[in-house]
């Protein structure tokens, strides 16, 4: 496995304020805060592809139900996520289950590094909530037709279909291959913009991800707690 | 109004494929496939405020029995909505109505430039389809808080009213239902990311929308 202190993608780093209207570091900070008001019992942490899954009905029907809390940031890399999870997102909260979705928008980084920045995070997860299961998902296929950064999400899950294993605790689901047609394209009916998923695109990924969820929960013993629910 | 050559906002411009998948041009190439299959009646062209309208309910709701198609793409600056009008997406149709929104995204640009583009914009349509109307959608606040993209977007906003008062063929429109509170924050519940709407934030920027719209589309067309 690569060594982290080696592996720029494995670098906690907030994003700087480039725009000007401090968006990134406001959305943190409101996590935080949920972090202070919830009980959540699954974690939702990662990129757009979490973010945007929290807008669509599919939220309310199969996750809102689980207790969950999605801290979704659109753009975010491994860094990025390494960094608000570090820097108080996992304060106080004592999730189940932790379900990790990041790695598409790694740009600078290799499949290796960003590999590695994810077994990092799931690292990190498991260090601070021993009891808990992640749940890693793998990063989808983007783009309409055949190119280099679908080879490259796909190296990334065959590193981690092999990596994650080591940790315990961590499961790896990838629906990717729901999304390629025959001919080698991906359908704006699955992926607005051939990267994010449309509501109908989202169906394909929770049916799976809920039934996970579910098992998991189910499997756990409730935790005496002092206060009523 | 401002000379294009040395207007970026108002010189027609693709998108670099600097990630790899060439999904910019995709989009592109189908919107101008779209256009020579459907017959709309209303054209949205923008940015990722178009672009998410058409994931929510509220599209297939309100503007699908409109005849509407949407040629949003997230991240589209003023530029890169001209370069696309200019290259297909406005051929093959006859739209009697066009929703124009963009303008947050042109980063580096000051208002006078963006609201340069927008005319720029505004004007291209009228030439490609001078029986169409083209209804310009106010830019909208952004961040938690008060901060510099406000000004920028509220000067935008002023400039272009003023720009558009003086043409028959093009109108501003104004969708801001008041997404700023008293104490000036915005809210989550209204843009998720302070910048994006929720379905929420569409349902209160829809409804006077498609009211505007209908009344455009019911009106005798234009000269």
């Amino acid at each position: 496995m690569s060594g982290d202190d080696l592996n720029p993608a494995a670098v906690p780093q907030p994003v700087e304020d480039r725009q000007g209207d401090g968006r990134w570091m406001s959305q943190h900070t409101r996590f935080m805060q949920e972090c202070k008001d919830g009980e959540p019992e699954v974690l939702f942490v990662g990129d757009s592809m979490v973010q945007l899954m929290k807008q669509y009905e599919i939220w309310k029907e199969m996750f809102s139900p689980l207790h969950a809390l999605n801290f979704g940031l659109a753009g975010d890399t491994t860094c990025n996520v390494l960094w608000r999870l570090q820097n108080g997102e996992l304060e106080n909260i004592r999730p189940k289950v932790v379900v990790l979705w990041v790695g598409t928008n790694n740009h600078d980084h290799t499949a290796e590094q960003v590999a590695g920045g994810i077994v990092a995070i799931a690292q990190l997860l498991t260090n601070r909530l021993p009891k808990a299961k992640i749940v890693v998902l793998g990063l989808l296929p983007r783009g309409e037709q055949p190119n280099p950064l679908r080879e490259k999400n796909a190296a990334v899950n065959r590193l981690l279909r092999s990596w994650l294993p080591r940790l315990g605790q961590t499961l790896f689901l990838d629906v990717s291959n729901e999304f390629i047609h025959s001919d080698g394209t991906i359908s704006s009916q699955d992926m607005f913009d051939y990267l994010h998923l449309t509501p109908a695109g989202y169906n394909t990924l929770a049916k799976p991800l809920s039934d996970l969820l579910l098992q998991i929960l189910e499997e756990t013993p409730e935790e005496r707690r002092a206060s009523l629910v | 109004m401002s000379a294009e050559a040395s207007n970026p906002a108002a010189t027609p411009t693709p998108c670099e494929d600097s990630q790899g998948d060439g999904r910019w041009m995709s989009q592109h190439v189908r919107f101008v496939s779209e256009c020579k299959e459907r017959e709309p009646d209303v054209v949205f062209v923008g940015d990722s405020l178009v672009q998410l309208m058409h994931q929510f309910g509220i599209w297939r709701q309100l503007f699908s029995p409109l005849h509407c198609l949407n040629f949003g793409i997230g991240g589209d600056a003023t530029q890169h909505v001209l370069w696309r009008l200019s290259n297909g997406e406005l051929d093959n149709i006859s739209p009697k109505v066009v929703v124009l929104w963009v303008g947050t995204n042109n980063h580096g640009h000051t208002a006078e430039q963006i609201a340069g583009g927008i005319m720029e914009i505004v004007q291209l349509i009228h030439n490609k389809l001078p029986n169409a109307h083209t209804l310009v959608l106010g830019v909208l606040p952004r961040g938690r808080v008060p901060n510099p993209l406000r000004e920028r977007n509220a000067e935008v906003n002023k400039l272009v009213q003023d720009a558009l008062s003086s043409l028959s063929h093009a109108s501003f429109f104004n969708v801001d239902p008041g997404f700023v509170l008293s104490d000036g924050s915005i809210s989550h519940q209204d843009m998720y990311d302070y910048l994006h709407l929720t379905a929420h934030g569409y349902q209160a920027v829809c409804e006077p929308l498609h009211a505007q719209i209908k009344s455009l589309l019911e009106k005798p067309a234009e000269n």
